[in-house]
């Protein structure tokens, strides 16, 4: 029979490792997913990762159980990935004022040529994809919590530790974000689909 | 409903969290507004290219790799456990000497007769007229001083037990607000 988180951590709680090392198979490919997700490196995922767990089985003794075990998780998790993304922009300053400036150069150029040409779904993803990577970090979280991990409003809210208000307008900031982006891409698309 | 109305609900409404009598009323102004339609077929389009990506492979060693950190851990943490009277750190050791020099300082300056064998205390030089009169205004402290040092002591108290409290967690991120805070590297 498989146990349950509650009982896995409980466990846990005892030092029993082995009830660890199964909570670790159970949530380290969503785990990753949320990390890399937000930082954008396979390598720098892996390291941010193995933090994240490895808070969770420190702090484990202080865990009380007032949120489900994953949601605890995944906010470890997103403040790894978070202090990983900080102490980027702080250490590349120069890099990211230049990133920033390339970045725009690069939007311009991108959102004329995607209107330049038609392209199929699979394409369109993977623009989207690619202009997901590049929305602010607090807009990015949402979109990821929400689209990859399917999560509800207060799911995200308990992670994020915002209100579920800031939770919508996040979310509405950053899809209009994104549509404005590809507003081209999906004009286009809609005129072939009636055409 | 005016556009903008609905343009604000349209998220909520593809989220499936507006309420039932709001909908009602943005589907009966989305089946006359082609812009709102427009817009929410849009809205949808974003939606379903975000929703897309399978979830990537994570490095077939990670599960290994944080067990073992773990288990680095679990071997470090014993060592580390408690205070133990035999073997204290060097900052318990610093501690427990300072607060044996200020006790035996402190009763051997209650006694004349033992002040007046010490080189220092004895009221002849600056240092020791210094060193004398901290003494008394520790010893002889008014209510007020000692009411403003209570607070202040309770206070560092008051964060301290909070602090304990938190979680290692909170800490971690108390303790990395401070240090931003700081003029330090």
């Amino acid at each position: 029979m498989e146990l349950d988180d509650q009982q896995l951590v409980l466990a846990c709680k005892q030092g029993n490792s082995d009830a660890f090392s199964l909570l670790v198979q159970r949530y380290q490919r969503r785990i990753f997913n949320l990390v890399y997700r937000m930082v954008q490196n396979y390598d720098e995922a892996s390291e941010i990762t193995q933090d994240a767990f490895l808070a969770a089985w420190q702090g484990l003794p202080a865990f009380r159980g007032d949120a489900r075990f994953a949601t605890w998780l995944y906010r470890i998790a997103y403040n790894c990935a978070l202090r990983q993304l900080e102490s980027r922009k702080r250490d590349t300053a120069l890099h990211a004022a230049l990133q920033a400036e390339a970045e725009h150069a690069y939007d311009v150029d991108d959102s004329q040529a995607i209107t330049d040409k038609t392209l199929d779904a699979h394409e369109r993803q993977e623009m989207v994809q690619e202009y997901l990577a590049h929305l602010p970090s607090k807009y990015r979280s949402v979109l990821i919590l929400r689209h990859h991990l399917e999560m509800s409003y207060e799911e995200m809210a308990e992670i994020l530790k915002m209100p579920v208000g800031t939770i919508k307008t996040h979310l509405f900031r950053a899809r209009n974000l994104l549509k404005e982006r590809l507003q081209g891409l999906y004009r286009d698309v809609s005129t072939e689909t009636r055409g | 409903m005016r556009c903008t109305t609905a343009g604000k609900q349209l998220q909520l409404y593809s989220d499936g969290q507006l309420p039932l009598d709001a909908v009602r009323s943005l589907e009966l102004h989305l089946a006359g507004c082609a812009s709102c339609r427009e817009e929410l077929r849009m809205l949808e389009m974003v939606a379903r290219d975000l929703d897309a990506p399978a979830l990537i492979v994570e490095p077939e060693n990670l599960h290994a790799q944080i067990m073992q950190r773990i288990a680095q851990v679990a071997e470090m943490q014993p060592a580390q456990k408690s205070f133990s009277p035999w073997r204290p750190s060097l900052v318990e050791l610093l501690a427990a000497v300072l607060l044996a020099t200020v006790a035996t300082l402190g009763s051997i300056l209650q006694q004349p007769t033992l002040r007046a064998l010490l080189p220092i205390a004895n009221g002849h030089d600056s240092l020791s007229l210094a060193f004398m009169r901290l003494v008394h205004m520790l010893t002889s402290m008014d209510s007020s001083t000692l009411a403003l040092l209570l607070w202040i002591s309770g206070t560092l108290l008051g964060v301290c037990i909070t602090l304990a409290c938190a979680g290692t967690e909170m800490r971690a991120q108390w303790f990395k607000a401070m240090m931003d805070r700081l003029p330090v590297r």
